[in-house]
């Protein structure tokens, strides 16, 4: 029974909506707990109802952690002296006197910002994890309305990637062949890369018109993605656990 | 406006496009991170490359010079950026919008009319001011000491200024007197520009 529950059958849409929403109440409380909380649980029911690998979750995990811990040491050396709060001074005893103060009013700031960041980037994994590209942009046509031309649009430029990355070392290389020096902010490789990319583009939408793309809405569809009481489920548990958190935990 | 095929799948790819060339700078931003972090300055890290975020939108409203071409692009640009793996995941789509906002903002107080090196690169500092305070909001940096704000708002804005407003003009320029952009509103600026 427990092995059918899985993060991946959830709407994309109505995970993605969802995960906005409690974005936006996450920014209007400072509680370090919740946020704690929001993430821990996250990568929790990610490791327990997903399929997602442990080798993935590292690598995306490990960007968010850097930039957690910059934020925590922005807070710490440079907030704003007034949350009036201080931790007990017990923890720094070994620090000089001067860090230990200047640690002990700013500590509380470092953690709501860093315990906020990994809230979002716990919420934000969890998509990403558990969300087939392909059927979120379907979800988008049937549950948000985008028109196909855009869903497609979307679809046929993230599947150029790998075609666009291969070409970038090859331009590079031609420039190096011919002894002019690139770096990565060159401009000349940007703009050969523009004039290839736009001609592309426009012969993709030549070929997708004339293979009878109109971008109507009254196509046939290979999936239809459909809102299931699940989805209203998980929707209602994730911002009713943070209101609740945000009432309780204060 | 009416969107057609050509102009969706434009803006896409070079959404796409703008993320693999400036992959290497993302990495320079990792190791400016290091540098700054000892001085507590860690965040001040990614700020000298706001401006490659802006860069989608930017472009997109300087060469199609429609109401919410920046906006829509920007949406664009985040949605391929959820696609990808971002450990925001759909928390950037909101990130886009204020940025397409903020910098098609100015364009549009203009009524579409003024495209030269001034009006972008107003664009760019309001692009930046009001990215920074949706930072305000979201990320919390109202709890951050407000020279250090400063200090990021400098440099968010000399980035945007030279990626969104510099460097946009002159490669959108090029493009478009290469012949790349026929049919796009730039091309027909330069071409009344040329009869003169």
């Amino acid at each position: 029974m427990l092995k059918n529950i899985k993060a991946e059958k959830l709407n994309p849409s109505v995970k993605a909506i969802t995960i906005l929403i409690a974005a936006i109440l996450i920014a209007l409380q400072y509680i370090t707990l919740l946020n704690i909380i929001i993430f821990v649980s996250s990568i929790m029911i990610l490791l327990l109802f997903s399929d997602a690998k442990l080798k993935q979750l590292i690598s995306i995990l490990i960007p968010a952690l850097m930039a957690a811990f910059g934020i925590f040491l922005m807070g710490l050396y440079y907030a704003k002296n007034n949350t009036g709060i201080t931790t007990s001074l017990s923890n720094f005893a070994n620090e000089p006197y001067a860090v230990r103060a200047a640690l002990s009013t700013n500590f509380n700031s470092a953690v709501a910002l860093a315990t906020r960041l990994l809230a979002y980037s716990g919420l934000g994994i969890f998509f990403a994890l558990t969300t087939d590209g392909e059927e979120f942009v379907a979800s988008l046509i049937h549950q948000c309305g985008m028109s196909p031309k855009f869903a497609y649009g979307i679809i046929a430029a993230v599947n150029m990637l790998p075609q666009m990355v291969s070409e970038n070392k090859t331009v590079k290389l031609a420039y190096k062949i011919r002894g002019i020096k690139v770096s990565f902010f060159s401009s000349r490789v940007l703009f050969t890369m523009l004039v290839n990319s736009i001609r592309a583009s426009e012969s993709l939408a030549l070929a997708m018109e004339s293979k009878g793309f109109t971008g109507n809405k009254d196509r046939t569809y290979y999936s239809i993605t459909k809102i299931h009481w699940y989805d209203i489920l998980f929707s209602c548990a994730l911002l009713g656990g943070i209101i609740l958190g945000m009432i309780f935990l204060q | 406006m009416n969107w057609k095929l050509k102009d969706i799948l434009m803006i896409a790819v070079c959404a796409v496009l703008f993320g693999v060339i400036f992959l290497g700078a993302t990495y320079a931003g990792g190791i400016l991170y290091g540098i700054l972090a000892p001085f507590g300055l860690a965040s001040l890290g990614y700020e000298p490359f706001y401006g490659i975020y802006f860069l989608g939108g930017a472009f997109a409203v300087y060469v199609i010079r429609k109401p919410g071409t920046g906006i829509v692009a920007e949406i664009l640009g985040a949605i391929i950026e959820t696609l990808l793996g971002n450990f925001f995941g759909p928390i950037i789509i909101l990130s886009g919008f204020v940025q397409g906002f903020g910098f098609e903002l100015v364009i549009a107080l203009k009524k579409y009319k003024k495209f030269d090196i001034v009006t972008l690169i107003e664009a760019s500092i309001c692009c930046s001011v009001i990215t920074l305070i949706y930072n305000l909001f979201i990320s919390g940096y109202n709890k951050i000491a407000v020279p250090v704000l400063a200090l990021m708002l400098a440099v968010r804005i000399i980035s945007a200024i030279l990626i969104d407003a510099f460097l946009n003009k002159s490669i959108s320029d090029k493009l478009a007197k290469a012949g790349v952009l026929k049919g796009y509103e730039i091309s027909k600026d330069l071409e009344e520009n040329y009869q003169e």
